[in-house]
């Protein structure tokens, strides 16, 4: 045995397989830029209206174009033009947005055009994609993005699950006026409207390419955007090769601080920068960060075993140990998300007990779950919007139930239960039974046993907790919402009456002053009027404690050295277009490895 | 022999009939709703609705095992509600993925663990057959994942003898494959030499090799010319039963080496509720193993003449 390993051995040192580190393409001439980064899972469709998940849209995102995309360096997130000279004007009854596409954006040279030479992006292909967004059997996945928002949408769905051909239905809300120019027209005054325009799911594609690929179009794309698809592989290394044609330029403005942090460094120059990008699929955390370490990505977020051996935080900040500082460096970009516990206010007991719901809120200690079980990176969060969106309590001076022990026994005894006697236990939906959830649980059980609250848990697949948690089948739920669009109203509408269960307002609560409020507040402009209305629903909220905010997510990650323009942007979930390599540092290696 | 293999053949049909059924049974009850795991928290009633008749997921139970029957004996398992790929093209793919990732090692091991466990039953009682029992005790103790994440770390990361994972087809994967290789060579040689061992001590105590013996027949020909060959029905049995789960491939390998392989596959079928790929994954492995305890059988009768198939 030991002379058959010896073997082996000798053999993997003979074939020269050993190392991950960055490859020495790079240092033949002509120096081809390489940019590498871990999948940790499989695409399911390539197909822009057949997907809703996050591995698809990280790849759609880089090989078509939607009409809008968000501001690389701006904060808060803010959209900005990409197929479009500006961005869309409203009319003056604010119902109708009129756009103008760019002259100078084409298709990628595919066999399914004439000629195999790609043609120049018109309306017709934008009202195209549209109509396949629209189509009742075409999208079953990601349609509510836009439900009930353009004029005839709905109605253009309900005609095409019928059947027949799409093309000669229209969306009576959608008007070509050109090549270049169309309109869309909303069913009511909406600022929210445009959002949806910067979504993976509303990526522009040519019809000849859906109708010569037909059933494989979804694995073969044909789009505007900075790469083109090389090598697809879903379970192996998928290549993206650089787009010549590409039509944007690196971001002229940022943020302040940008400047110094050399983020303008390129600012102006023809995008994107490196020729391609490989995506090898690693679902395991350690042999990911074994590759990076090595030299061989050039990009990675950290899991909690990884930063509880390689970072720490402290009041700065969050930072390498010593041993991997000068090697790497680290980013924290808070991401759009809230994590809260929801209330079922049908339950007999949960629902109908506000003194029990606020004496949970009390004991509850969401400072300490964010240091403790996840090594301090989030936040403890005290409205539903999260610190980055504008409406967060950045902007909005408001309250939330803090841990305190006294005044949660002091409430359990007014809800009938003086030191939790008598109290049943109560049951918690988890939406998984990882080490994690069960670790995490096992947290807040203690936490509220302090107070005398005995709690057991109800791990769930996915699946069953998403209908237990819609049909009203629950008592409390561990919750979490991630933004679709960087807006308050993303997560206040999670308890907006009309949107109760079945709806994402799972605690099925319904307050009339909410709703009207939330009606008032959603389609204003981000200002002192708005957030003046969200200070008032956050007091309802706080008064009736139908949820429990208890924490937002930080994503912490690492890249190497050699990778310039790296901003982490939670809404362009991997923005390769901006990347550069410095191909001279990144043949040195990573510093101080062997 | 043909009327044993045909009767043979006729009573898979109840087996697997009767796997069928716990599939779709374990399925519709324990299993995630693919429909729900692919429509996640923006689901509107409307949307679940309109996927689930997609799918097929909207007729009856019964007529959704029917129509599964059908499937298997099509062997047209449609396409995968993850990704929308054809079943037969993603088997073949991963197929060809873990049988070069189990083969090798598996032949490799037949031979290196035979001949090791014939020496130390050869030896048996002195230092070299306990030192060897400890040692093999000691490697089927330790997890495998345990071996990976330690092999992966010191082999590939830390002394770069081997890549650190990743795959490509043909001889090219072959780097990739190595230390994949020695891991299942490592993992499995203490089961194996210690079975072979007990196989070969039975047939050393029996009436034949000491008359063998006692003839003058020397020690390498008793071993080779008579203990091996009679040691040879249990040897097939449990070789052959382990020839069905190498194109399962080895779920932890695939997983931690990134090899597109079958065991990866099923798993990520598993926790997306992808019906289609776990039925076909299934029933075919159903049909190798029948097939192959069916060999078995046959090669029974070859390797020893006492064996008689009616």
């Amino acid at each position: 045995m030991r002379f058959i390993t010896l073997a082996l051995l000798v053999f993997a040192v003979a074939c020269g397989g050993g190392s991950d580190k960055p490859k020495s393409g790079e240092t033949a001439a002509p120096a081809k830029k390489v940019f590498n980064y871990v999948r940790t899972s499989a695409h399911k469709s390539l197909d822009p209206v057949k997907q809703f998940d996050a591995a698809s849209a990280e790849l759609i995102n880089n090989v078509y174009d939607s009409l809008l995309e968000y501001h690389y360096l701006k904060r808060p997130y803010a959209l900005a033009p990409n197929l479009l000279t500006k961005l869309p004007e409203l009319s003056a009854d604010g119902l109708t947005y009129s756009f103008e596409l760019r002259s100078d954006v084409k298709f990628i040279d595919d066999p399914c055009f004439p000629g195999g030479k790609g043609r120049a992006l018109t309306t017709d292909d934008v009202i195209y994609s549209l109509k396949r967004f629209a189509h009742g059997q075409l999208n079953v996945k990601s349609y509510v993005l836009m439900q009930g928002s353009v004029a005839g949408m709905d109605e253009y769905r309900a005609e095409t699950l019928k059947g027949g051909d799409f093309t000669k239905l229209d969306i009576s809300g959608i008007k070509k006026i050109d090549d270049t120019h169309f309109t869309i027209t909303l069913t009511k005054r909406n600022p929210l409207a445009l959002l949806p325009l910067a979504a993976t799911q509303t990526a522009i594609v040519p019809r000849e390419a859906v109708e010569h690929y037909k059933d494989d179009f979804e694995r073969h794309t044909v789009g505007t955007g900075p790469f083109k698809l090389k090598d697809l592989q879903r379970r192996g290394v998928t290549i993206l090769e650089k787009n010549p044609n590409y039509h944007l330029t690196y971001p002229t403005e940022g943020q302040p601080e940008d400047e110094a942090k050399g983020l303008l460094a390129a600012k102006g120059q023809k995008l994107p920068f490196v020729d391609e990008v490989h995506l090898p699929l690693i679902e395991e955390p350690q042999p990911a960060m074994l590759k990076f370490l090595s030299g061989g990505m050039d990009w990675i977020g950290i899991d909690r075993d990884n930063f509880v051996k390689m970072a720490f935080k402290d009041d700065k900040g969050f930072h390498l140990q010593p041993e991997y500082a000068g090697k790497f460096d680290i980013y924290a970009e808070p991401r759009l998300s809230t994590e809260y516990w929801v209330f079922n206010m049908k339950d007999p007991l949960i629902g109908k007990n506000k003194a029990l719901r606020k004496a949970i809120a009390y004991a509850l200690d969401s400072a300490a779950f964010v240091t403790k079980m996840r090594n301090g990176r989030g936040v403890a969060v005290s409205t539903i919007v999260p610190p980055p969106i504008a409406g967060s309590e950045n902007d909005v001076k408001v309250e939330w139930y803090r841990n305190n022990l006294e005044e949660a026994k002091k409430l359990l005894a007014e809800a009938g239960f003086p030191g939790g006697k008598g109290l049943p236990e109560l049951t918690v939906e988890i939406r998984s039974s990882t080490t994690q959830s069960r670790q995490d649980f096992e947290f807040n059980r203690a936490e509220l046993a302090k107070a005398g609250i005995i709690i057991k848990p109800s791990f769930q697949t996915f699946s069953a907790y998403l209908q237990r948690v819609e049909s009203g089948n629950f008592q409390i739920a561990i919750s979490g919402w991630q933004a679709d669009y960087p807006d308050a109203e993303n997560f206040y509408q999670l308890l907006y009456g009309p949107n109760k269960a079945p709806g994402p307002n799972s605690s099925s609560w319904a307050n009339a002053e909410y709703d009207r409020l939330f009606d008032q507040a959603r389609f204003m402009d981000n200002g002192p009027e708005r957030y003046a209305l969200f200070a008032k629903m956050h007091e309802i909220i706080r008064e009736d404690v139908p949820v429990i905010f208890v924490w937002s997510d930080i994503a912490v990650g690492l890249h190497q050295k050699w990778v310039r323009n790296f901003k982490r942007n939670m809404m362009i979930d991997v923005p390769f277009k901006y990347f550069d390599v410095d191909t001279k540092l990144r043949a040195q290696g990573v510093p101080g490895a062997k | 022999m043909l009327a044993y293999a045909v009767r043979r053949v006729l009573y898979t049909i109840p087996v697997l009939l009767g796997v069928a059924a716990l599939v779709f049974l374990l399925f519709h009850s324990v299993g995630e709703d693919p429909v729900r795991v692919a429509l996640g928290t923006h689901a509107t009633p409307e949307s679940i609705a309109e996927l689930r008749a997609q799918w097929g997921l909207d007729k009856p139970l019964a007529l959704q095992f029917v129509d599964f029957l059908g499937q298997i004996v099509t062997f047209d398992y449609g396409e995968s509600y993850n990704s929308g790929e054809q079943l037969s093209a993603m088997f073949a793919q991963g197929a060809a993925v873990s049988l070069w990732l189990t083969v090798p090692p598996f032949l490799i091991g037949l031979v290196i663990n035979l001949v090791f466990g014939l020496l130390v039953a050869y030896y048996r009682g002195t230092w070299f057959d306990r030192l060897s029992t400890g040692v093999l005790i000691m490697t089927m103790s330790i997890s495998y994942l345990v071996y990976i994440i330690g092999f992966q770390y010191f082999f590939a990361y830390r002394l770069e003898l081997f890549p650190i994972n990743g795959y490509e087809h043909g001889l090219a994967g072959v780097k990739y494959l190595l230390l994949p290789w020695i891991i299942i060579l490592t993992v499995t040689a203490g089961e194996d030499v210690r079975m072979y061992r007990t196989m070969f001590l039975d047939e050393t105590q029996a009436d034949y090799v000491r008359t063998a013996r006692a003839k003058g027949v020397g020690e390498p020909g008793v071993l080779l010319g008579h203990v091996l060959q009679n040691a040879l029905i249990p040897i097939v049995t449990y070789t052959m039963v382990a020839v069905p789960f190498l194109v399962m491939g080895a779920f932890l390998m695939e997983r931690y080496f990134s090899l597109p392989g079958v065991g990866d596959l099923m798993i990520t079928a598993i926790n997306n509720g992808d019906f289609p790929v776990l039925k076909g994954l299934t029933m075919v492995i159903a049909i190798a193993y029948s097939a192959m305890v069916l060999l078995t059988d046959l090669v029974y009768a070859w390797v020893d003449p006492r064996v008689s198939l009616r």
